[in-house]
């Protein structure tokens, strides 16, 4: 497995972690009654905001601890060059990223129309960034082994 | 993913070129050697710029290294 196939698959499970544990968090949360999610948006930014840091910081810890292992296992210090192969991959896969997310948005606007409550649009809106960063990792991954 | 329909010898020249390896020639072009190995198994077509440089890393030119074949 080649270094970007495995930066992705590290990619993916930090995205799932890191996303399962913080909307757990929430959640236990809002059932023990500190939060209410279900008439407050200013709560639902400021959730949003906060899981955007923790996030970032959270992926930068899980990057660095892949490297040190990666330069332990396979006694390569050196990282690959992003190359046009890279950028054209990449390209692709956010490609398919944003048509995920778009969906997922419109999911979103539909179950507003059709009378769900409110908090469903968040809702929607986590998942489908979540899926849609696995479509980008999913399909980078697939690009560099099938070929682009 | 479909083949492309570009082909080339790469491989070959690298060996006439004093067995150079995959890595060795990444580092003269400018890329990552995943990159040599997917263009020599034909999951990947080079930019002209890239086709340019891996030709003249060989002192060569493009057409005879790479072909079209449709």
């Amino acid at each position: 497995m080649s270094y970007r196939e495995k930066e992705n698959l590290v990619n993916i499970f930090s995205s799932l972690v890191i996303t399962a544990v913080y909307a757990l968090i929430i959640y236990q949360k809002q059932m023990a009654g500190q939060i209410n999610l279900e008439d407050d948006f200013q709560k639902w930014g400021i959730v949003f905001l906060i899981f955007a840091g923790v996030s970032i910081v959270a992926r930068i810890i899980i990057y660095i601890i892949f490297s040190i292992i990666n330069v332990i296992a396979t006694r390569e210090g050196k990282i690959p060059p992003v190359d046009e192969r890279d950028k054209l991959i990449k390209l692709k896969a956010t490609r398919n990223s944003h048509y995920t997310f778009s969906v997922g948005f419109f999911l979103a606007i539909i179950a507003l129309s059709i009378g769900m409550p409110a908090y469903w649009l968040f809702i929607l809106f986590v998942i489908s960034g979540v899926v849609s960063e696995l479509i980008d990792n999913g399909s980078q991954m697939y690009y560099y082994r099938k070929g682009v | 993913m479909a083949r492309s329909n570009i082909q080339n010898n790469i491989r070959r020249f690298r060996f006439d070129a004093n067995e150079m390896t995959q890595q060795q020639l990444a580092d003269e072009v400018g890329t990552s050697r995943q990159t040599i190995v997917a263009i020599e198994k034909g999951n990947y077509s080079p930019s002209l710029e890239l086709a340019f440089r891996i030709a003249r890393v060989f002192s060569t030119s493009i057409d005879n290294i790479f072909s079209y074949k449709p």
